[in-house]
């Protein structure tokens, strides 16, 4: 048993790139599942930020610092936070009882993403990649920004319209409807009985 | 709280550690040789035990989030680890992929499928990156194509999410079996 843990110990030494991967690998892939079977879907949402994190992990083992940053710091910080958000505007708590799973679905769709992967995985094994020796470049954050700004700049500007069309079109999807005050007043005292009603359910249950 | 389930499920994680240290003891060749399969496709073979044997648990009435955890990384481990590094990346995020489109086929909250698909999504960034790191590292395209994918990922959240709340809205609830607001 020493034997094998020094042995072990020595291997991981010399292969750091490796056991880091694997380590990396090894706190992705619970966190994923993590996020799909939660019953409690507010703790899956945050669970939502491991994943970003290892991934953002897998991003510095392949020499790309910047994209690391921009994970972190756009899907583990923002979207998780909008997620979060979403949630709690659309009150969580009536999923708690209720299994998390569509149970017709949920045996055909482990075949499905099992054949996915198998296909997946043996197109990859089969191919002969054309590897490259060299390690990326030092200055990669200049290579790229120099890239958005000459060769891309198109695709780049079309990106900035993009978001700046989900964002409008975000907020006149989300906004409320205009209404007379008193037609206002109803539907907030009908809201009001709508969820007494649910409280109580959830008392008796 | 010790039942018949927790036991099947530990005597399924035992046997998938067990065969993963037979394969990277280096002791699998021999069992394959053994019976009579090429030993190229041993970290096939492997991991198709660990899937029937996954299989068998789950009849038997195991834990589902066990069996998917314990199988998921037994699988991936056995497979990847003879293969290049690149091979191991990719696989990782076909990993992520498949976990993510599970997920968006079984999920009941609208919000989780969102989730799913950011999952998916960032599984497309690893394969970028990876091909940038190990095939194209002097202009380093991958992750420029990467840059592109985190925009439109935070775009689909930002409407994807006011959608969800214009539907609870008008319908008070989130369970995809309930929206038929397009069914005819």
């Amino acid at each position: 048993m020493g034997e094998n843990l020094t042995a072990l110990t020595a291997w991981a030494q010399n292969h750091s790139e490796t056991t880091a991967f694997y380590i990396l690998a090894f706190l992705a892939i619970p966190f994923a599942y993590g996020v799909l079977l939660d019953r409690r879907i507010i703790r899956s949402g945050f669970l939502l930020i491991g994943v970003f994190g290892a991934i953002s992990g897998v991003f510095l083992l392949l020499q790309a610092q910047f994209l690391a940053m921009a994970q972190i710091m756009i899907y583990a910080v923002g979207i998780t936070l909008v997620v979060v958000i979403a949630l709690m505007l659309t009150n969580p708590r009536l999923e708690h009882d209720v299994n998390p799973a569509i149970p017709v679905a949920k045996t055909s769709g482990i075949v499905v993403s099992i054949l996915l992967f198998v296909t997946i995985y043996l197109s990859l094994r089969s191919e002969i990649w054309p590897l490259s020796p060299s390690p990326v470049k030092a200055d990669n954050v200049l290579q790229i920004g120099t890239g958005l700004l000459t060769y891309y700049s198109l695709p780049f500007e079309f990106a900035s319209v993009l978001l700046l069309v989900a964002l409008i079109g975000a907020i006149m999807l989300a906004r409320a409807e205009h209404r007379p005050p008193s037609q206002m007043e109803e539907r907030l005292d009908a809201q009001e009985d709508l969820s007494s009603e649910r409280n109580d359910n959830v008392v008796q249950v | 709280m010790w039942s018949r389930s927790n036991t099947i499920s530990m005597i399924f994680v035992a046997l998938a550690t067990t065969l993963v240290c037979l394969y990277a003891r280096g002791w699998g060749y021999t069992i394959v040789q053994h019976i009579g399969i090429s030993t190229d496709f041993t970290d096939i073979t492997i991991s198709a035990a660990i899937i029937l044997s996954g299989g068998l648990a789950m009849l038997c009435g195991a834990d589902l989030p066990v069996v998917l955890i314990i199988g998921t990384l037994g699988v991936f481990v056995s497979l990847t680890l003879a293969q290049d590094a690149l091979v191991r990346y990719l696989s990782l995020a076909a990993v992520l992929f498949s976990i993510g489109v599970y997920g968006m086929v079984v999920s009941r909250n609208a919000v989780r499928v969102l989730m799913s698909i950011e999952l998916m999504l960032n599984a497309v960034n690893i394969n970028l990156v990876a091909f940038a790191r190990y095939v194209d590292p002097n202009l380093i395209r991958g992750q420029l194509f990467a840059i592109f994918i985190l925009t439109v990922a935070a775009a689909e959240a930002a409407v994807g999410l006011a959608i969800v709340l214009a539907v609870y809205r008008n319908m008070s609830t989130v369970d995809m079996e309930r929206f038929n607001l397009l069914k005819w």
